[in-house]
Parts: structure tokens; sequence; C-alpha cells
């Protein structure tokens, strides 16, 4: 992935990554331990620019494309996985704005979020539809010419930091669960209310919590048309979600290869005997990379037919998208539960090793969750059965 | 549209009620899910002797009740140069 990064101002993307990078790594040892979200990582990316890396340059943004938004994730997921993923939904968010909100809503929002005012939470998550995102339960009321909304949603990534919310709800007079609408509500619209606790085994940092909103919006902060939620997601929410969390997840993976290494070519040095000699250790080493290779593969492929596709529903882009979830999800947990017999207790099981394997192993531990692997692919089989001819995208 | 295809979705669009299944039906809003739209698409092949290319089945294909219709009269004349499902 050797695109060159759009330019950002006066400073470059790269740097303004570096800079986040930077930042998140001074605090990603305290965000863990205890449990909280990373509000300097959070405020460089509003002062770097980087929050408004998808918004268009003619709203003040980067103009960032899709594999941008990749190398960052990478970039990001390499130095903290929650960071990473922060960044990631935020951007998901932007992106269904930029390519589904009306003249309006994009005038008035995406300076915003270029501006760095903007940090964008994602409101999908509700209590007994397991977990199913294109169905909703609760509806968008209207009244006197205003949306109503009140709504539990059981876990929001930055729901405690986030200045807005994109929020799915069953379209107003739906007939189904299935009439799904998305929309905007800025914090201040809304009341906001939650227990704030947040004590997980991984992503300590992103923390997700349990929130209740309640308010009343204008009409036009539907994003798209009631009812449109299905086609955003399949045209913008699910790929950037599942590029742009696989690209956090490969980067938290090659993150945890690149300090062992490190670790491990310092430590000759001061050994009695080279562990480098150890054929067990360089079997290891090579089959965490080739998970890797694999997903970075996967990735780009991805990636390319993401931006080649006029229709992203066809069983071929689905069943590629959703395995590259899938296979990420699945790859870079072994990669890293591979590193941790690679070096034994002291570096691969114990806090406080340079190498950070414990951290990124159960920051892992929670991507096959991350929108279930099972849902994922229960939906595949049925897309498998559409295809008899077994044709590849 | 013919009977044998409106016959085939009626009992799969649980929120039609009574109502007729017009050419602009939605049928994921009535109901349709995406086991069904497969069970579906097996009786289709096997009512009207036809099969579905891969690119045939986009999300727009099963947007309405005319948009699968429409589908299944081009598929029907391509694999049988008719429109009428007889091979």
């Amino acid at each position: 992935m050797s695109t060159p990064f759009p330019a950002c101002g006066t400073e470059d993307l790269q740097a303004a990554v570096e800079r986040v990078a930077l930042v998140a790594g001074k605090h990603v040892a305290r965000t863990d331990a205890d449990a909280t979200f990373p509000t300097a990582a959070l405020d460089a990316m509003r002062q770097s620019g980087l929050l408004g890396l998808l918004v268009p340059v003619e709203h003040g943004g980067l103009g960032g494309d899709l594999r941008s938004l990749i190398d960052t994730s990478i970039r990001l997921g390499r130095v903290d996985m929650s960071v990473a993923m922060i960044f990631a939904m935020h951007c998901q968010q932007v992106a269904a704005l930029v390519n589904h909100g009306s003249a309006k809503l994009r005038q008035e929002l995406l300076p915003e979020i270029a501006a760095g005012r903007l940090y964008l939470a994602s409101v999908t998550t509700e209590t007994g539809k397991g977990g199913h995102l294109l169905s909703a339960a609760t509806p968008l009321g209207q009244r006197d010419g205003e949306l109503v909304l009140d709504r539990l949603a059981p876990i929001v990534t930055g729901g405690d930091h986030a200045d807005g919310f994109l929020i799915t709800m069953r379209s107003p007079d739906a007939q189904s669960p299935h009439e799904v609408s998305l929309v905007y509500a800025h914090r201040h619209q809304l009341e906001v209310s939650g227990s704030g606790e947040w004590d997980p085994l991984g992503m300590r940092a992103s923390h997700s919590v349990a929130l209740h909103l309640a308010g009343r919006l204008p009409e036009h902060q539907i994003v798209g048309r009631n009812g449109d939620f299905r086609s955003i997601s399949i045209q913008t929410f699910a790929p950037l979600a599942h590029l742009g969390w696989s690209a956090c997840w490969l980067g938290t993976a090659a993150g945890a290869l690149s300090r062992t290494v490190k670790m491990l070519r310092q430590s000759r040095k001061t050994a009695e005997r080279d562990p480098l000699g150890s054929e067990f250790l360089l079997g290891r080493l090579a089959g965490a990379r080739e998970r890797l290779d694999s997903v970075h593969a996967l990735l780009s492929h991805s990636c390319r037919t993401v931006e080649t596709s006029s229709d992203l529903s066809t069983p071929r882009i689905q069943l590629l998208l959703n395995s590259l979830k899938i296979t990420a999800s699945e790859e870079c947990y072994r990669a890293v539960d591979t590193l941790v017999d690679a070096v034994g207790m002291r570096h691969g099981y114990l806090r406080g090793s340079p190498t950070r394997l414990e951290q990124a192993l159960r920051d892992l531990r929670s991507t096959t969750l991350n929108y279930h692997n099972d849902r994922l692919r229960l939906a595949d089989g049925r897309l498998v059965l559409l295809d008899p001819e077994v044709t590849f995208a | 549209m013919d009977p044998r295809f409106t016959a085939l979705l009626r009992p799969l669009l649980k929120f039609l009620g009574e109502r007729t299944i017009t050419s602009d039906a939605p049928l994921r809003e009535l109901g349709l899910d995406s086991m069904q739209a497969v069970e579906l698409l097996f009786a289709i092949e096997d009512t009207f002797d036809v099969t579905f290319p891969e690119e045939d089945l986009s999300d727009a294909t099963f947007a309405t009740a005319g948009s699968l219709w429409s589908v299944v009269q081009a598929a029907m004349e391509a694999q049988h140069g008719n429109a009428s499902g007889q091979a």
C-alpha cells in the first residue's frame, strides 16, 4: 500500500499520523491499565486534522481515500488497537455522511469534522436483536415536524466522549424491523445518560459504554432517506467497517511482531545462548509472519475491489468482504498467540514486557466478537448457496 | 407477474396481510429475510426451470416483486428463448 498520503495543510498526513501515534504510545500503558478513553490521542487527532481524513477538501478536510484510511488504521493499530478502532469507526461514520448525507447535513457537519470539533460515535447495537445490524427495534418518532428519538444502546465505543452520534432506528411508520433509518444527533441535542461502567478483558481504552439517548431532532438529520440504512450499509458502512477493522487488527499484530523481533535481536547481545538458534522460535516467527502477509494481501485485494466495483451487493463481493473480517480476526489473533509461544513466559505472558504481546492478545481477542463471526458465517453460508459456480471477486 | 411467481412469494411476506402483491411491493420490508431469499430462489429455479447467474443476485434484484420478476423473465428469455417459463 504505497499510495502517497494527500497533503494536509502545513504538515502532510504522514506527519499528522506520526504525531497521533506518538501521543497514543505515551499513554497506552495507562489507558489500558485504567480502562480509560485515550483523550490525549483524540485531542491529537482533532488538532492534526486527522479526524477529517475522509472529509473532502472542499469542506476543509484532507480528502483522503480508502487506502489512506487503511494505512492510517494500520499505523495507529501498531501502537494501540483501541485508538486505531476509535479512529477507524469515526471515519466509517464520516464516510456515511459524505456518501449519503443531504447537501444541508454535509454542509453543517463536514467542516466541523474537518476542524476537529466533531468526533463521531456509532450507535447500532440494541438489546434483543442479537447483533443484527440491518434491523432495529426502537422506532424513530415524528411529531410536529421533528424526529423524536429515545433509545438504549448497550455498547457505544467512545460514547462518553463523542460530540455526535450516528444512530440506527426503526423508520417512522415502518411495517417491519427491517426498515431502518440512520439518523445524526449532536450531543447537545440529546439527553445522554449511562452508567459509565467499562471493565473488559481487552480494548480497555475504547471505553465502549451503555448509553440512553433521548432528544428531538430536525428531519434533515436523517442520513439518506428514511429506511435507507440497508443501502448505506451495503455501499459504505459494512465495507468500511470490515476494511477499517481489519487494518487496525493487522496493525496490532504487526506491531506485536515488530516489537518481538526487535526484542529478540536486542537480547542476542546480552544472552549467554543465542535465542535465535532455536528452530522452534524461527518456525513460530515464520508462522506469525505468514498469517500477517495473508491478511495484508486479502486487505489490499478487498480495498481494490471496493474501489473499483459499482455494486458491492453481489454475493462474490459480500463473501470477499466478510472473509476479510473473519480471516483478519482469526489470523491476527493466532499470529500473536504464536508469538506468545515463541518467546515464552517472560516476554510473552507478563505485563510490562516491551513486546506488549499480553495486551495485543487481549485486545485481539475481541475481534471475533466485534460483529460476531458466527453471524457473518451464517450470512456467508447462504451466499455460498447462491453461487454454485463459485465466482471470485 | 406470473401467478406461480406471486404464489411462491406470498407465504414469505409475513407483513403483507391480505394485500395484493404488486410490482412495487418492497420484499424486505414485507418480511423476506436472507434465508427465505435463498429458498425462494431455489423454488423459482425449480418452477421456471432457470438458473441465476451470480451477478444477477444483487441487492437491487430483491428490492421489489417487480425487480425480482424482471430478473426471472430475463433468465427465462436467455435460457429458453421465451419469458413464459415453458422449456
